[in-house]
């Protein structure tokens, strides 16, 4: 099972307006042999891009990371910032349990 | 009481205008915040509530469990000392009867089990949990005792008066803060709000171990056959070798009611160095020979991953500062994969010594220290340093699962294997066999410190 279909089996509420996890300088990344955060991220976050020569290197699809916060760790050149979702964004879990399929209350203002 | 701090922030900012709130709105001040509703959190909730303390626990996920996987599996006599009975509420998997550990290469499995109808008695031994189900009913206990838990609340820093700690912020949406005489850092694994805080250093790559996990549906009939298990009942396995490719590292399996969970991970620094990435690890161990009838024709439900300090002893921050304290896994306090229980009794301790700040009004370190006190005394900080060198001899062995888990096989191998020479020959033949694989002065040193350090 591709790595795609196993984040299928998990439900997202991506903040549009608040990326959490970023490469904080493409240039870094471009000089960077090790490239292990595509090789840590356990949701695919970091891609190659094949575009790479007029286009950042990596490509961040940070709405399918499930906010295990190891990327931040590895980064050899430490470029990498990661915070977690603002409240109720991001992944969910529910030991594949079913009940928890409940509709999305948005957040009570205070 | 916040003045100082926000007479520090410019003028015109966010923080002004939620300062003028503050102000005019008269906040309610609590007399704890507790940040994140984990086993630690809601503990710590629920013992400060039954205290009569006014309690705020906050939690940045929609539901209790819904941001942490893998695993899992409780030991009763740690919990059942906390909440007595508890698997009269508690709605568990399954008791565990049987525990195996499992030394694998490609070809071969040297399979150590135990399993015992005596380990299902009362008080019983361990039970299998689902995350969601152990989270949500901690939270329920903290909320019927009469804590204040809200979700959907991501804390993103602490807030100081000085060096003592006084609320916290919550990012946005709801782009507010809170106040209390003591917060308590209950984030998990990999704390960034104690990080930022400055209260602790920024983790190793080396401490801390990702695992991906996966869910498997089957039918409780159809787990209990391919386990033999009674009804009811449920297996734990960990595996050894094979799974962590080469690295030091572990993987498991546990059972539940009407799925298996399947757990691998290493250190974080290592999976990197392995070139391969924590989904393709679990494919590859669920494709092993060993592996696959058991989980023939499951369905997965769930993928995850999460990490779990495995730094140990030395890796522990210092847990009491003016006005707060760190417990859980922020706090770096898991023995090996067990973390429930040691998360839940340093929430109990942390609870204790809050609840004395309390009774003499004064928040500094004085009476808060009591919960490094208790925690000192206990078997939390006894266990953990009796492993301590665990860690730290695992990072300079790298090669011990792999390689130990090879020469275990090969020379299970050679004796089961019937050949044509004599016993004596045979025994010569098996030592050459074992000792081309690593010289045998290198492998007494292997045996010697890993001795040294389980001892
Ligand atoms: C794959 C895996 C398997 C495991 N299996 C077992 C097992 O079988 N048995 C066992 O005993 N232990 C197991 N553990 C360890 C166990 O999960 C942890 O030790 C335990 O969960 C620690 O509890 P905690 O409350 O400290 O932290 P957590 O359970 O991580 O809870 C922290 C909570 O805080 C919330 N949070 C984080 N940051 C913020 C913030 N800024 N604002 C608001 N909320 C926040 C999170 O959403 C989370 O709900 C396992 C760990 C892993 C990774
Ligand atoms: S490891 Fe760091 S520097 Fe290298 S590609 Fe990834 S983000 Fe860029
Ligand atoms: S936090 Fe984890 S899942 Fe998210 S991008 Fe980083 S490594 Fe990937």
């Amino acid at each position: 099972m591709n790595v795609d279909c196993k984040l299928k089996l998990l439900e997202f509420l991506p903040d549009g307006e608040f990326q959490h996890v970023r490469i904080l300088d493409a240039e870094l990344c471009r000089k960077c042999d090790a490239v292990l955060c595509l090789t840590l991220c356990p949701s695919a976050v970091f891609r190659w891009n094949y575009q790479h020569e007029t286009e950042p290197p990596v490509l961040v699809y940070y709405r399918q990371c499930i906010e295990c916060g190891a990327c931040r760790l590895i980064c050899p050149k430490n470029n990498i910032e990661f915070c977690y979702p603002n409240g109720g964004f991001g992944v969910t879990f529910k030991d594949g349990i079913s009940v928890y399929l409940r509709p999305y209350t948005p957040p009570e203002m205070p | 009481m916040l003045k100082d701090w926000f007479a520090g922030v410019k003028k015109g900012t966010s923080q002004e205008i939620i300062a003028e709130k503050y102000y005019t709105t008269a906040v309610k001040k609590y007399d704890a915040i507790i940040a994140g509703a984990g086993p630690a959190g809601a503990t710590a909730a629920y013992f400060m509530a039954r205290e009569g303390m006014d309690v705020l626990l906050l939690e940045r996920g929609p539901y209790p469990g819904a941001k942490t996987c893998g695993g899992s599996s409780i030991i009763a006599e740690h919990v059942h000392k906390l909440f007595p009975n508890f698997w009269e509420e508690l709605e568990y998997e399954r008791l565990i009867s049987h525990q195996a550990y499992w030394i694998m290469t490609e070809d071969d499995a040297i399979q150590i089990a135990y399993r015992s109808t005596r380990l299902s008695d009362a008080p019983y031994n361990r039970f299998s949990v689902r995350r969601v189900k152990l989270y949500e009913w901690l939270v329920k206990k903290a909320t019927a005792a009469g804590a204040t838990v809200r979700f959907n609340h991501h804390v993103s820093e602490i807030l100081y008066e000085g060096n003592q700690a006084v609320g916290v912020r919550i990012s946005k949406p709801q782009d507010c803060i809170y106040v209390a005489n003591i917060i308590i850092l209950a984030d998990g694994a990999n704390s960034l709000l104690a990080e930022k805080a400055g209260l602790s250093r920024r983790v190793s790559a080396h401490d801390l171990s990702l695992y991906a996990k996966e869910t498997i549906a089957l039918p409780a009939e159809v787990i209990e056959e391919r386990f033999s298990l009674p009804a009811g009942h449920g297996a734990i396995i960990g595996l050894i070798g094979y799974p962590t490719a080469g690295f030091n590292g572990t993987a498991s399996i546990h059972t539940f009611r009407t799925s298996i969970n399947i757990n691998v991970g290493l250190a974080v620094a290592d999976i990197a160095q392995a070139g391969i990435t924590p989904h393709d690890l679990i494919d590859r161990l669920k494709a092993h020979q060993y592996i696959k009838p058991l989980i023939k024709d499951g369905i997965t439900t769930e993928y995850g991953a999460n990490v779990i300090p495995e730094g140990g002893y030395f890796s522990i921050p210092e847990l009491v500062h003016p006005g707060s304290m760190i417990i859980g896994d922020a706090a770096s306090l898991v023995n090996g994969v067990h973390g429930f229980s040691l998360a839940m009794w340093s929430g109990f301790f942390a609870a204790q010594a809050a609840s004395k700040a309390k009774k003499h009004r004064d928040f500094s370190v004085k009476f808060l220290r009591l919960y490094q006190q208790l925690l000192d005394e206990s078997f939390v900080m006894q266990d953990l340093r009796a492993n301590a060198p665990q860690a730290k001899w695992l990072r300079d062995v790298p090669y011990f699962f792999d390689l130990y888990s090879r020469v275990a096989n090969e020379a299970a191998y050679h004796i089961t294997k019937v050949y044509t020479i004599p016993k004596k020959a045979k025994r010569h033949y098996i030592f050459k066999k074992i000792t081309s694989m690593q010289p045998i002065g290198k492998m007494l040193k292997d045996a010697w410190s890993f001795l040294k350090v389980i001892r």
